[in-house]
């Protein structure tokens, strides 16, 4: 017999059946069930211990700090030009930085030895002074021919025994548009991590208005201002482009012949997947400003298809027209509530000046949205969350600026002051950033900042540029 | 007596006290006559200033996620949380025995084991312990951690003022998942934190005790079973601290490496204004 049984109690109690459960010579198949039963019990046992177990006890009432992360220069291997590396850290740094949430450090504080490979990773020198990073981001370029493979890691590094928080390979043409895009891919993955869950923005992209080509047209560009290209070529006037929840449209305003023939302003629908515009149905009169629901089945905007400029909300097609507002004056800009969908902002003239109004999606409820000072108020734009209202704002001893309300609390903050004019706003999907057109240079550009008005940096240079739109993260 | 002066030609106290008064006189006379005679002005920042309304601004608004400054919180000598200190598990008592029970039979005899061991020496410190030495109740072991040191295995935040506010992270595992994922725990919290609109609590309210809320994180990140341990005492306080959980849902997926379903949460919502 090889292996002994497992105690004499259990011998003796098996002698009767002459023979010993787990004797190698007599190994029976109900043996072989006892043990994966065992097994089993075992392992649902460890499953249920190990939900247990794993408890956070952790609060609020203390500021939050933000994340030191290090992200290291990527090694170009093999075919990779150093150029190409330099460009992909240098990608992944600047959308860190640019976060909001994260605090990088700066590479003179890096030590000397700069890891491509986990193995090379020292984690002591990077963790302590003067380094001091949480996290470091490293990696190498691979290249083969034309192609590259990116290996990129991301450690807690004041942790050396856990695993890496990221560890990933892209594969692609080593070329500059496919490894901008591959290092947008990584830093978004960071930023969700360290932020919780909330989306990150880096492959994210802004539609708006410029007028460089001649005629003013819808063009699209990265959220940070590279690959500026040209969407629509109309060779018209086109207006507010917004994206469709999915990313998948973006409705804009264009000039077109409505119903009776005459050109007038119209809403047009441009596919993002086939890169053609679609049918949208004309009407007489103006159509303008169009805004997506949601959920993306609904688009309101503002006709005047029944005489005055009123409010309407159609299918995504267009189909099925439902007048929402009826007042004196123009109602147009509509803007959804994002999480609810049930509340819509926009403007209205009917007191006399441009003013924000708020009602429910089905046109109840009409309510002026109360503000301490006179002037004009246009732009709504809400916060993912559905908190925050973004407007622009012209009170009567100053510019367009861009303000802020808390709509529970109806408290207000300014954004932008003494920069010339600044309109427009737009929300990031992570509720962090904001984009709006200002003319402080002293030509109508697109600029972004963070939610608390820091951070303002400038995304176009060409032409006049206006009315940008941000797109919901990349699916 | 008369004082006189030393050389002639100088002037004498009672000269030079005469032009003091005049010259004092003929100062306060110049500055009665210009706050008189000054030409009426609105005083610099001063009330009024044209047609513009003062607007009541903050300078940032809650529900923006972006990292906020480091609020001073008080130093809790009492933590209403759980205490980090386990109390040792307490042998089982003996089963008693029915008194009209049969012992069980046994089927042989029993075996004696075949190695017999000596039993080892112990070898005892003979010196005796130092008269300042504190006797451990419970027998050795290391101190619970007390909330306000700085606890070495957890991820430390500063709280301006000087303090150091620990995230422990215990459980029947020995605080596994804590130790394991900080950058996890951390993330999770500045989410909550960022949500945690306090602007909805009621005004009235200037400062509530610690609201404990628990609640559960699934693989997918999703935040399910949000409980409220132990209230604030204040509806507005306990609703604000569960809409800011809720609205953190869905959380970043749990870490691949973690073999758990489940990972449960005490989050604790300290409230000052």
């Amino acid at each position: 017999m090889a292996f002994d049984c497992l105690g004499d109690e259990l011998n003796t109690f098996a002698a009767d059946k002459k023979t010993c459960l787990l004797s190698v010579d007599r190994y029976s198949l109900r043996g072989a069930t006892l043990l994966f039963a065992v097994f089993l019990v075992a392992l649902v046992s460890v499953q249920l211990q190990a939900q247990d177990q794993a408890w956070i006890h952790t609060g609020t009432g203390l500021g939050v700090q933000k994340f030191r992360v290090a992200v290291a220069p990527f090694a170009p291997q093999g075919s990779v030009a150093p150029a190409l590396a330099q460009e992909f850290s240098d990608v992944v740094r600047a959308d860190l930085d640019f976060s909001g949430i994260i605090d990088s450090v700066s590479a003179s504080f890096f030590p000397s030895q700069a890891p491509s490979q986990p193995s090379e990773l020292n984690f002591e020198a990077w963790s302590s002074a003067p380094a001091s990073s949480q996290f470091v981001a490293l990696g190498n370029l691979n290249g083969t021919g034309t192609d590259a493979a990116i290996q990129a890691w991301f450690f807690d590094v004041r942790n050396p025994s856990s695993a890496p928080l990221i560890s990933k390979i892209y594969r692609g043409q080593a070329v500059d548009q496919q490894v901008r895009l591959y290092a947008h891919q990584f830093a978004e993955e960071i930023l969700e991590k360290l932020s919780g869950g909330v989306p990150g923005i880096a492959t994210t992209q802004i539609a708006y208005v410029s007028s460089r080509s001649g005629t003013k047209e819808i063009w699209v560009m990265d959220y940070d201002g590279a690959a500026q290209h040209q969407l629509t070529h109309l060779k018209t006037i086109s207006l507010t482009p917004r994206w469709s929840p999915d990313g998948s449209r973006v409705a804009f305003t264009c000039f077109e012949p409505g119903r009776n023939g005459v050109v007038s302003p119209q809403i047009c629908m441009y596919s993002m997947i086939t890169d053609k515009l679609i049918s949208w149905p004309r009407w007489s009169g103006t159509t303008s400003s169009p805004s997506w629901s949601p959920d993306g089945s609904q688009v309101m905007f503002m006709s005047s298809m029944q005489g005055d400029p009123e409010l309407f909300v159609a299918d995504a097609n267009g189909n099925h027209p439902k007048r929402l507002t009826f007042s004196v004056g123009v109602n147009t800009s509509p803007a959804w509530n994002p999480k609810t969908g049930q509340q819509v902002v926009f403007v209205s003239d009917r007191g006399g000046t441009p003013q924000l109004y708020t009602m429910n999606s089905d046109g109840t409820n009409v309510d002026k949205i109360a503000l301490p000072d006179m002037g004009y108020v246009i732009d709504p734009a809400w916060s993912p969350n559905g908190e925050i209202l973004a407007f622009s704002w012209r009170r009567p001893d100053g510019n367009y600026d861009i303000y802020l309300m808390d709509m529970a609390s109806h408290q207000l903050a300014q954004l932008t002051r003494d920069a010339g004019r600044n309109e427009r706003p737009a929300w990031a999907p992570d509720g962090r950033h904001i984009v709006f057109e200002s003319t402080r240079t002293g030509s109508r550009e697109i600029w972004s900042m963070l939610g608390d008005g820091s951070q303002v940096r400038q995304l176009t240079t060409q032409g006049t540029n206006e009315s940008p739109n941000w797109s919901s993260p990349r699916q | 007596m008369e004082y006189a002066p030393q050389h002639p030609g100088d002037p004498t106290l009672k000269g030079m006290l005469v032009w003091s008064v005049g010259l004092h006189a003929l100062l306060a006379a110049s500055i009665v006559a210009a706050a008189i005679y000054a030409p009426k002005t609105e005083s610099w920042g001063g009330p009024g200033g044209g047609q513009a309304v003062q607007v009541g601004l903050v300078s940032k608004l809650e529900g923006v996620p972006l990292p906020k400054p480091e609020t001073v919180t008080n130093s809790r000598v009492v933590d209403e949380t759980k205490a980090l200190y386990q109390t040792p598990p307490q042998p089982p008592k003996p089963i008693e025995k029915p008194p009209q029970a049969l012992p069980i039979p046994k089927f042989e005899k029993e075996k004696q084991p075949k190695y017999q061991t000596r039993p080892s020496r112990i070898l005892e410190d003979k010196t005796p312990p130092p008269p300042n030495a504190v006797t451990s109740p419970v027998g050795g072991g290391a101190p619970a951690i007390p909330y306000s040191q700085p606890n070495p295995t957890a991820t430390q935040f500063n709280v301006a003022g000087g303090t150091t506010g620990g995230m422990g992270f215990t459980g029947p595992g020995g605080g596994d998942f804590g130790s394991k994922y900080p950058w996890f725990v951390e993330a999770v919290r500045n989410r909550v934190s960022s949500n945690w609109l306090q602007t909805s609590i009621d005004p009235s309210v200037r400062a509530a005790p610690r609201a404990v809320v628990d609640f559960q994180i699934l693989r997918d990140g999703t935040i399910t079973n949000i409980q409220i341990v132990k209230s604030s005492g204040f509806a507005s306080v306990d609703d604000s601290a569960r809409r800011a959980i809720l609205g953190s849902s869905p959380v970043s997926r749990l870490p691949n490496d973690f073999s758990g379903a489940v990972v449960n949460v005490e989050f604790w919502f300290d409230f000052r204004r």
